[in-house]
């Protein structure tokens, strides 16, 4: 089966500045896939460029069998990308049930079936108790889990996770990786950038890893940590080497 | 939220306002009555765009005009107003339609600057092209009756300026139920996160500024019956964009009442101000006026209603927390 998601040589300059200079990775439909790296390493634009919120340099992003390199950003969601950022963007203005119609009102025109729509995911998202709040007034784990909401309202084939548990606390990023499970047993595909490496790696199906703008290693989480070049990108060389 | 209080509200101002057009006889007052619903039909139709989607207008004048210039230019040909209402509306969005294109999408205030720009050149434009009365403006003739929309009295005006706001206030209570008002909200929230969940920012602002262009215009059509006299000073210029702008901040950008308020204090400070005042006090009225404006921007930039919204919603918001600290009180 072809993979939801084929990124190869995936580039992205600015100015002399190489940000993405040939990134290549698969996320197979219905899995996890982790997406990590060195602070800079360009994950997150990557992710940028995967959504449509910037233009690649070059290479190729096949989505669902289709090009999408280059597409506007809100085609790119039509087709079916969701994503949460990495500092969150929410409505500040609106509060959450309407942050979360506004997601549902693409695959629900009609502003009732899309606030219907969008009671059920507060309920699974477990923000419910929360839906009168304005977006500004919530704590940074309910601005991230609100942000996930606003995007799975959107009903996505593939979702992309920027980060979303930095900054939390411990028993909120428990709640967390057990609302991420529950999104992968909706059947939705998920790629995520993420720091906290032994939240990561219980859950992902397969691990990317990226430095200086290239995809250095792809494989099972177990192995990417034992990987020497991995380590290289994250530690430096091997002392011995160096000396 | 259920839009039940705002249509009684609604329903209440237009049953006062009919009994007042033709119950009274006070010309002054009348006359005062009839300006401040045109002034809030045209800050309702500046805050779909300025207000609830977020790009400020400076040039929200020419849409007025449109109409202005449509109804002298029939009314002279001989032909009824009501023609101009079409026609002066559909030239407003077409306006709007050729200029929000490339503009709508730029970003803080290259927007505003872009409508000056516009605004400018439909003026220079009128005031060099004969057919539209050059920088002299159009006298229209003296006609009678509903086919003609003039009428003796003050009344019908009246009557006629309160059911044009109403129907706006009625569009604009569904913008803000429908996908449009939802979108707006969101693009004016954060433009990037508006886009990641599907959202086409330029489709959805062409259609909320091509709407609200043509309520502009048909005020601009009342406007051109009510005074019989249209020319660029009184129609398009940029003092009329500022004050229907002004309209909008004063009383709530993004609020369904907004405008009326922000109309009302602008067109009752003036009339106060010049009663009281008589001639030696031309021109206090737009000094408090202006110091109101300093104050809103310094204070409240949600504006009057905007800023008795977010008390409400704060006072809720408290009760909120208590019950969330005191579970036990709450129960």
């Amino acid at each position: 089966m072809t993979p939801l998601l084929e990124v190869r040589g995936l580039s992205k300059r600015f100015g002399s500045v190489r940000a993405l200079d040939g990134v290549d990775f698969d996320a197979a439909q219905g899995e996890l896939t982790g997406l990590i790296g060195p602070n800079g390493a360009g994950k997150s634009t990557a992710f940028g460029c995967i959504a449509g919120a910037m233009r690649p340099s070059g290479g190729s992003i096949r989505f669902a069998s289709q090009e999408i390199a280059g597409l506007a950003y809100h085609r790119v969601a039509r087709l079916g990308v969701g994503r949460t950022y990495q500092i969150v963007q929410t409505f500040a203005d609106m509060t959450v049930l309407e942050s979360v119609t506004t997601g549902a009102l693409l695959r629900h025109p009609r502003v009732a079936d899309a606030r219907a729509h969008a009671e059920e995911l507060l309920a699974f998202t477990g923000l419910a108790a929360k839906r009168d709040r304005l977006g500004r007034m919530l704590t940074i784990a309910d601005k991230k889990r609100l942000e996930v909401a606003r995007a799975l309202a959107t009903e996505p084939k593939l979702l992309l996770l920027d980060e979303v548990m930095a900054g939390l606390t411990p028993a909120e990023c428990r709640d967390a990786v057990a609302l991420l499970r529950r999104i992968l047993e909706r059947g939705v595909t998920v790629v995520m950038v993420e720091h906290v490496m032994e939240v990561l790696m219980p859950i992902a199906h397969h691990v990317v890893v990226i430095a200086a703008g290239k995809t250095i290693f792809s494989g099972a989480p177990a192995e990417a940590v034992r990987d020497p070049g991995v380590v290289a990108a994250y530690l430096g060389p091997p002392l011995e080497a160096a000396s | 939220m259920s839009p039940r209080p705002h249509l009684i509200a609604l329903a209440a101002i237009v049953v006062l306002g009919l009994l007042y057009a033709f119950g009274s006889k006070d010309a002054v007052t009348l006359d005062l009555v009839f300006t401040l619903f045109l002034y809030a039909t045209l800050g309702q139709s500046w805050n779909w765009i300025s207000g609830y989607a977020g790009n400020i207008s400076f040039g929200h004048a020419i849409f007025f005009g449109c109409g202005a210039y449509a109804a002298a230019l029939c009314t002279n040909a001989g032909l009824s107003p009501w023609l101009a209402v079409p026609a002066g509306a559909l030239v407003a969005a077409a306006l709007a339609l050729v200029t929000g294109f490339p503009t709508l999408a730029l970003r803080g205030h290259y927007f505003s600057i872009a409508t000056i720009a516009v605004g400018a050149l439909v003026d220079t434009y009128v005031r060099t092209q004969g057919w539209l009365g050059m920088a002299n403006g159009f006298e229209l003739p003296i006609k009678n009756g509903l086919g003609w929309l003039q009428f003796s009295d003050k009344g019908p005006y009246v009557a006629l300026a309160l059911g044009l706001f109403a129907l706006v206030q009625l569009a604009t209570l569904a913008l803000e139920r429908s996908r449009l008002g939802y979108y707006l909200r969101a693009l004016r929230a954060n433009h990037a996160a508006a886009a990641s969940v599907g959202i086409d920012e330029r489709r959805w602002k062409l259609i909320a500024f091509t709407s609200c262009a043509t309520f502009a215009a048909l005020a601009g059509v009342l406007y051109a019956q009510y005074t019989l006299f249209v020319d660029p000073p009184s129609t398009l210029a940029l003092s009329i964009s500022i004050d229907i702008a002004l309209i909008g901040v004063v009383g709530g950008i993004g609020t369904l009442w907004g405008p009326l308020v922000g109309a009302s204090v602008y067109v009752l400070l003036a009339k106060e101000v010049a009663l009281r005042l008589g001639g030696s006090g031309k021109g206090y009225d737009l000094v408090i006026y202006g110091a109101i404006i300093c104050l809103i921007a310094a204070w409240r930039p949600h504006g009057i209603v905007g800023s008795i919204i977010d008390a409400l919603r704060r006072r809720r918001g408290a009760a909120d927390v208590v019950s969330v600290q005191n579970p036990a009180e709450a129960a």
